[in-house]
């Protein structure tokens, strides 16, 4: 395996408080990677850095080989890395074919001229498309609302909707930022069956949680940022036991960690 | 389905100098067809691109002085001073539009406002080329192929031809993927950039082509007048374009024309003084943005989606 | 050419006063938009407003400034308190556009309204002062342009105590500077709002009062100082009171100095081209808007 996303010495200061101190993380390709901390250990600020949503004060970042470090967001994308946000973000008031059908467009080599013109290349990419699309939404059990409106779904189903659009052009990684964040418990489950499904298909996740157990059944690795630095990293077992973890992320023992561990899912 | 009303619509709107010979009547249809199609060109601009521009008065006023000046001082016809209109509006758009839409949403709209205060302030201040208040008279009537359009019902064809051509051309637009584009960056722009797409081309794009064609409709509405002078910046334009808009419902493509069409006509008819009539328009933006806020499309649209709730609960 | 120092600083002083009524209009749009985050299209009709009850109150009053100026300032509060109860009140934060709709329709309403009852004619207003004034050298300005300014620095005088020291004025600074934290330590919006409305009403109804015996007084005298209000309010940076001041009399300097050396053409056009240039250089406006945000 290799890293398909490297990042090194990631500074980034708001009005002189550092997010982001000297940060360096890789993320192995076809793996899953959790990126855990405490409120304001720079995770969220991580992310933006790593997208292009927010520019670095310091440090480089490379994708699959091409240094991405302060190009703009829609660049990075392009290049494959495709991400989600905190707060679910989607078209409300588009369809989901057409949340989806969007999330892929820039990816595919059909230009205006081809839609104007109805061309073969213009129609095989809309058919490849579509294609993808019914395929993320069989997945995420979805079928039902493929051609209504994003608005009507619940805030766990955008969720659902979002980790599709980001899949939608074969991405060389996906970067969520708290997926199951304000999700219906009972419908976590779920969420993980998929990503774990399309890990087991070849994709490639770094995933930002506030929510402890999740991360350790699905990740592969676990990095820990704590004031902007990182405290630790290793397997989700290791990280799961490892007192300096506990006591900066959680403030506990060893024991109380492992009952709230039990109530938080 | 609405294309095919459409085209019967359009059909019913060739008809009508059979249908009447009351040149006024005629004249009505005419500044209805072009004021729908400056009010079409704002939706493309506000309703899909989401951007709330007032630079279209000025490109409205721009359209009107570039068609006159070709064919007064540079001594075109009426065909190129039109298509000059519409490109000299794309260019500026272009460079207008890059800085402002650099800025804010909310520096955005008072920046375009200023803009068309400012094309307003050339068309009285510089004299030596607009004529000043005295205005341009006297335009004269369009020719092709040997035949002078010099009856209002001659002239009522091109600005069928016009609206025609140009609307067909918008639903061209908003149909395709550039169209979708454009609502996916008005609803959720960074979810856009998030997908590798560049907001700033679609925007500029959308706002030049919505200048192009207002300045464009602009030309052709002041041979319609036959004289251009700065009341042609008059504001009352773009209050009756926004209105149409938002009766019409911004980012509903048909509700606009429809609305465009019977929005123009009505107040002519119903031959209000002026002053009355600027009331009631007020009275109606007003009441229309709480009422309906989305417009009548919108309103209808809203009810389709309750009823859709329903039946996937 | 040589320039005269005397014209030249008549030019300055005309430029402050011409400035610090900018000033009034643009802080009223600053302090709505800070508190509510919206533009009040139908403010330069607060002024034409205020106007017109001078030119009514005046006569009343037997031509005496300060009892009509009091009885303007009440009236145009007066509709400022109106507006935000019956429009304003209905939009929640962040409804830029459709807070322009609004305020453009009730624009609309007003001009036509006054103009249907009371004609396009230009009414010219007199007072107690008439033309009269006080010369310093060579240089003459009438009581009433000295009244105007010295009545814009009273005011901008007390709006500065009264956001710095009193309860009111902190609480108006709390939202424009963070919405969520007000709310939370129970400040109530909705009164804020309207007070701020109020006042800013206040400080436009005052520039029209002032304006009333300078010049001509027409349904549509505010909507090209609006205009000109909101471009300032760009430049200084949205939300930013000290910022419209700033810009404010300096265009008010710019205008005056073109004004008294080239065609009126240029004078109006300085504001238009400032702002684009200022746009260009810095997109949020020369001076940002206060409150940091982490995060």
């Amino acid at each position: 395996m290799s890293a398909i996303l490297r990042l090194s010495g990631l500074r980034k200061a708001y009005a002189g408080v550092r997010a982001l101190d000297g940060v360096s993380f890789e993320v192995e390709a076809g793996s899953i990677t959790g990126l855990i901390g405490p409120n304001g250990s720079g995770k969220s600020t991580a992310i933006d850095c790593i997208s292009g949503f927010q520019k670095l004060d310091a440090g480089t970042v490379t994708l699959a080989g091409t240094d991405i470090t302060g190009r703009p967001a829609h660049h990075i994308a392009r290049t494959g890395l495709m991400r989600t946000f905190q707060t679910v973000r989607v078209y409300e008031r588009l369809s989901l074919a057409d949340n989806l059908a969007i999330a892929a467009q820039q990816f595919d080599p059909a230009t205006w001229v081809d839609e104007f013109l109805r061309t073969r290349r213009y129609r095989q990419a809309v058919e490849a498309s579509e294609r993808r699309a019914r395929e993320l939404v069989e997945l995420i059990g979805l079928e039902r609302y493929y051609n209504a409106e994003a608005g009507i779904l619940s805030y766990g189903q955008k969720k659902l909707v979002a980790l599709a659009a980001a899949l939608m052009p074969h991405p060389k990684i996906v970067v969520l930022d708290e997926p199951v964040a304000g999700v219906n418990p009972s419908r976590i489950r779920e969420i993980e069956v998929a990503l774990q499904q399309l890990n087991e298909a070849g994709e490639t996740f770094l995933i930002v949680e506030h929510n402890v157990e999740f991360i350790t059944t699905l990740c592969h690795r676990v990095i820990v940022l704590e004031q902007g630095r990182k405290l630790t990293e290793g397997t989700a077992a290791e990280i799961h036991t490892d007192p300096r973890v506990l006591e900066a992320y959680l403030g506990m023992t060893p024991e109380m960690a492992e009952a709230e561990m039990r109530g938080a899912a | 389905m609405k294309l095919a009303l459409a085209f019967l619509g359009a059909l019913a709107f060739a008809a009508l100098p059979f249908l009447t010979s009351s040149n006024y009547i005629i004249g009505v249809g005419i500044s209805a067809l072009t004021f729908t199609v400056a009010a079409a060109a704002l939706n493309l601009v506000y309703g899909f691109a989401g951007l709330l521009s007032f630079a279209q008065l000025g490109f409205w006023g721009i359209g009107g002085y570039a068609a006159a000046l070709t064919v007064v001082t540079f001594g075109g016809t009426f065909w190129e001073g039109v298509l000059w209109a519409a490109l000299l509006n794309g260019a500026i758009a272009l460079v207008v539009g890059y800085p402002t839409l650099r800025t804010n949403r909310h520096a955005f709209v008072i920046s375009t406002l200023t803009f068309a205060l400012l094309v307003t302030l050339i068309a009285r201040d510089w004299v030596s080329l607009t004529r000043g208040p005295l205005g341009i008279p006297n335009l004269p009537s369009p020719e092709a192929f040997g035949q002078r359009f010099d009856t209002p019902a001659k002239f009522y064809w091109i600005a069928w031809a016009f609206a025609v051509a140009t609307i067909a051309f918008l639903y061209a637009l908003c149909s395709s993927r550039i169209g979708r584009t454009l609502v996916a960056i008005k609803q959720n722009e960074p979810l856009t950039r998030a997908q590798g797409i560049s907001p700033m081309p679609y925007k500029l794009a959308a706002f030049a082509v919505g200048a192009a064609i207002t300045g464009a409709a602009g030309g052709v509405y002041c041979f319609e007048l036959r004289i251009i002078d700065p009341t042609f910046l008059d504001f009352y334009y773009m209050q009756t374009f926004l209105i149409i808009v938002i009766i019409g419902g911004t980012g509903s493509f048909w509700g606009v024309i429809a609305a465009g069409i019977a929005l123009s006509a009505l107040p002519e008819v119903l031959r209000f003084s002026e002053d009355l009539r600027m009331i009631i328009y007020g009275v109606i933006l007003v009441a229309a943005m709480f009422v309906m806020p989305s417009g009548v499309a919108g309103w209808l649209r809203e009810r389709r989606l309750t009823a859709m709730r329903e039946a996937l609960r | 050419m040589t320039i005269d120092a005397a014209y030249l600083l008549q030019l300055t002083l005309n430029g402050i006063a011409l400035g610090l009524l900018y000033a009034l209009i643009a802080v009223g749009l600053s302090l709505i938009f800070g508190v509510m985050e919206i533009i009040n299209f139908a403010h330069g009709e607060l002024l034409m407003l205020g106007a017109f009850a001078m030119t009514f109150a005046l006569p009343v009053v037997g031509l005496l400034y300060w009892p009509a100026l009091a009885a303007s300032l009440f009236a145009t509060m007066l509709a400022g308190f109106v507006i935000f109860e019956i429009l304003l009140v209905r939009l929640k934060p962040d409804e830029f556009e459709r807070s322009i709709l609004i305020t453009l329709g009730l624009s609309i309403i007003l001009i036509h309204t006054v103009q249907y009852l009371f004609t396009a004619t230009p009414r010219m207003v007199d007072t107690q002062y008439g033309f009269d004034g006080v010369a310093i050298g060579t240089i003459r300005l009438t009581w009433t342009r000295l009244i105007g300014a010295g009545a814009a620095i009273v005011a901008f005088t007390g709006l500065y105590l009264t956001l710095r020291f009193t309860q009111f004025g902190r609480a108006m600074r709390a939202i424009a500077q963070n919405r969520e934290a007000a709310l939370m330590v129970g400040i109530r919006p909705r009164t804020v709002a309207r007070n701020a409305v109020i006042l800013a009403a206040g400080l436009c109804g005052l520039a029209g009062s002032a304006l009333a015996p300078i010049q001509l007084v027409t349904p549509y005298m505010g909507q090209f100082l609006i205009f000109k209000a909101f471009a300032l309010v760009i430049i200084g940076g949205l939300g930013n009171i000290p910022g419209a001041v700033v810009a404010a009399v300096a265009l008010g300097l710019v205008e005056s100095w073109i004004g008294g050396f080239f065609t009126a053409a240029w004078q109006e056009g300085a504001v238009f081209v400032i702002m684009i240039v200022v746009l260009m250089l810095r997109p949020d406006g020369l001076f940002k808007r206060g409150g940091m945000r982490v995060g």
